[in-house]
């Protein structure tokens, strides 16, 4: 007996999959833009609407497993279906991820909206737009099954990294200068350092774009700078 | 540790002018399962019918080239074909017992190879009933006829006719194909038992099952060996272009 695999309908299901990791991108890229605008802004209307929101990415995630697994079992996939089902299956986590971090930065907005901020927000949003930027890049990547574009994102995590050190460098003054500045400056840190974070869960997504694509898998530090040793080393084994 | 027992040596074959095999090289390991896969009319079964020299039977069939078994080639002269045939024993797609009883059917081979102790065929019949999971269904009746059997239960009957010889290979050409889901489960199952003792080169259209039973699998494609690796790594992330185009489904 022939192995009939209906390419057609497997094509139809497969891209349907696809359009719910673009729409899981979106909201959870969303969420966070908005959760720092609101930080910025100090707007805790649009914090709380983030929040609200947290369940509908968490919803929209578990669809998307469900569906990967309904997927599987129809199809039994192999080759380039099966590595795509499957990273879509990590790519859900990365991007619920990303949704929850803007969740959390949203609960900061909450807390600092009444509050006089100990400096104007400049290089939090600019991390919020390369974190944009690299997640636009790895979505149309994926959406396009452009395989060079997601390597462009690996690159970019660098700057992340530069900026964050930027704001913990500058917030450490500000603390040392007037140590009641300690608990809205830690916030702070908080947020860039989740914002880091963030950038390491879309290293992930374009590490598994590749992945479908080439069946190799790559090491984004491959990629990037070589970076010497530093007493913050152990945060890339961390989210591993 | 990976030994090698069938070494295929730059393999061409011909039905007349035309080549259906072209230049296969590659190695097959010992109490492994490779399972041989690839559209029709790719060269899998003609491949699979090499090793034990099935193709003399056909005589427009020509082979080029060697193919070793424990290290010595069969193609060469003077090589005694009933002993290879012994030594590689072969299951076809239909499941095709002789029209004699079950006991028969199993000692036939033993009694070609000129056992006639009742003892001894009594022991040979039942370790290859049991070898081949069918000993405890058909021990009350070992004198009905084979034919009598279902499908799943034939191939079985089959695979002891196989084995009864005491091979080291075992060849299984689409030995699913025309049996049931849980019939099928059966002898997948089987399969993996069987590797314990012999190695299995086995072709089959099915490449859940290719992924489900076989350690190597290679990949046939007019006549060309595309690709041969250890099957996990054939069924995720395949090196040639058209072994992907296959396993997904693109073509064949």
């Amino acid at each position: 007996m022939e192995p009939v695999i209906t390419r057609k309908q497997l094509e139809a299901d497969l891209t349907e999959l696809k359009r719910m990791v673009l729409r899981l991108g979106k909201m959870a890229e969303e969420s966070i833009s908005k959760a720092i605008w609101a930080l910025k802004n100090q707007d805790a209307e649009l914090a709380r609407m983030v929040l609200a929101k947290d369940d509908d990415i968490d919803d929209l995630a578990e669809a998307l497993d469900n569906a990967c697994m309904h997927f599987a079992a129809r199809f039994q996939p192999l080759g380039e279906d099966l590595r795509a089902v499957t990273s879509i299956m990590h790519m859900a986590v990365d991007l619920e991820r990303i949704g929850d971090y803007g969740g959390n930065i949203a609960k900061v907005a909450v807390e600092l909206a009444d509050k006089e901020l100990i400096k104007p927000l400049i290089d939090i949003p600019r991390m919020l737009d390369v974190l944009s930027a690299m997640m636009s890049k790895a979505l149309v990547a994926f959406d396009t099954n452009n395989a060079e574009m997601a390597k462009e994102v690996f690159a970019m995590d660098d700057l992340m990294d530069d900026l964050e050190k930027q704001i913990m460098r500058e917030l450490l003054l500000l603390m040392m200068e007037r140590p009641q500045r300690i608990e809205q400056a830690t916030q702070l840190l908080n947020v860039a350092r989740t914002l880091e974070r963030g950038g390491d869960h879309v290293t992930n997504v374009a590490e598994r774009v590749i992945y479908i694509l080439t069946g190799k898998t790559v090491k984004a530090s491959a990629f990037r700078r070589p970076r010497p040793a530093t007493p913050y080393a152990h945060k890339e084994h961390e989210e591993r | 540790m990976e030994k090698i027992l069938v070494s295929s040596r730059g393999v061409n074959l011909f039905y007349d002018s035309a080549r259906v095999l072209k230049d296969i090289t590659f190695d097959i390991m010992e109490k492994q399962v490779t399972a041989l896969i690839g559209p029709s009319g790719c060269g899998k079964s003609s491949f699979l019918r090499c090793i034990n020299r099935m193709n003399d039977f056909i005589p427009s069939a020509r082979v080029e080239g060697e193919i070793l078994v424990g290290g010595s080639d069969i193609y060469a002269g003077g090589v005694d074909v009933i002993a290879l045939r012994r030594n590689v024993g072969m299951v076809f797609q239909k499941p095709n017992p002789f029209p004699m009883s079950i006991y028969d059917n199993v000692a036939y081979g033993p009694r070609l190879h000129g056992i006639k102790q009742k003892d001894r065929l009594d022991d040979i019949v039942k370790q290859s009933l049991v070898g081949a999971a069918l000993w405890d269904e058909v021990k009350d009746k070992l004198k009905t006829p084979g034919t009598g059997l279902s499908g799943g239960q034939q191939q079985r009957l089959c695979i002891a006719r196989a084995i009864a010889t005491e091979p080291e290979i075992l060849l299984m050409d689409e030995p699913t194909s025309a049996l049931d889901p849980m019939a099928t489960a059966r002898i997948e199952e089987l399969v993996r038992e069987l590797k314990k003792r012999y190695t299995v080169v086995i072709v089959t259209h099915n490449m859940q099952q290719a992924a489900r039973i076989s350690d190597r699998t290679a990949f046939f494609l007019m006549g060309d060996l595309v690709e041969y690796d250890a099957t996990p790594k054939m069924f995720t992330s395949p090196e040639d272009k058209r072994t992907e185009d296959y396993i997904t489904g693109r073509f064949g």
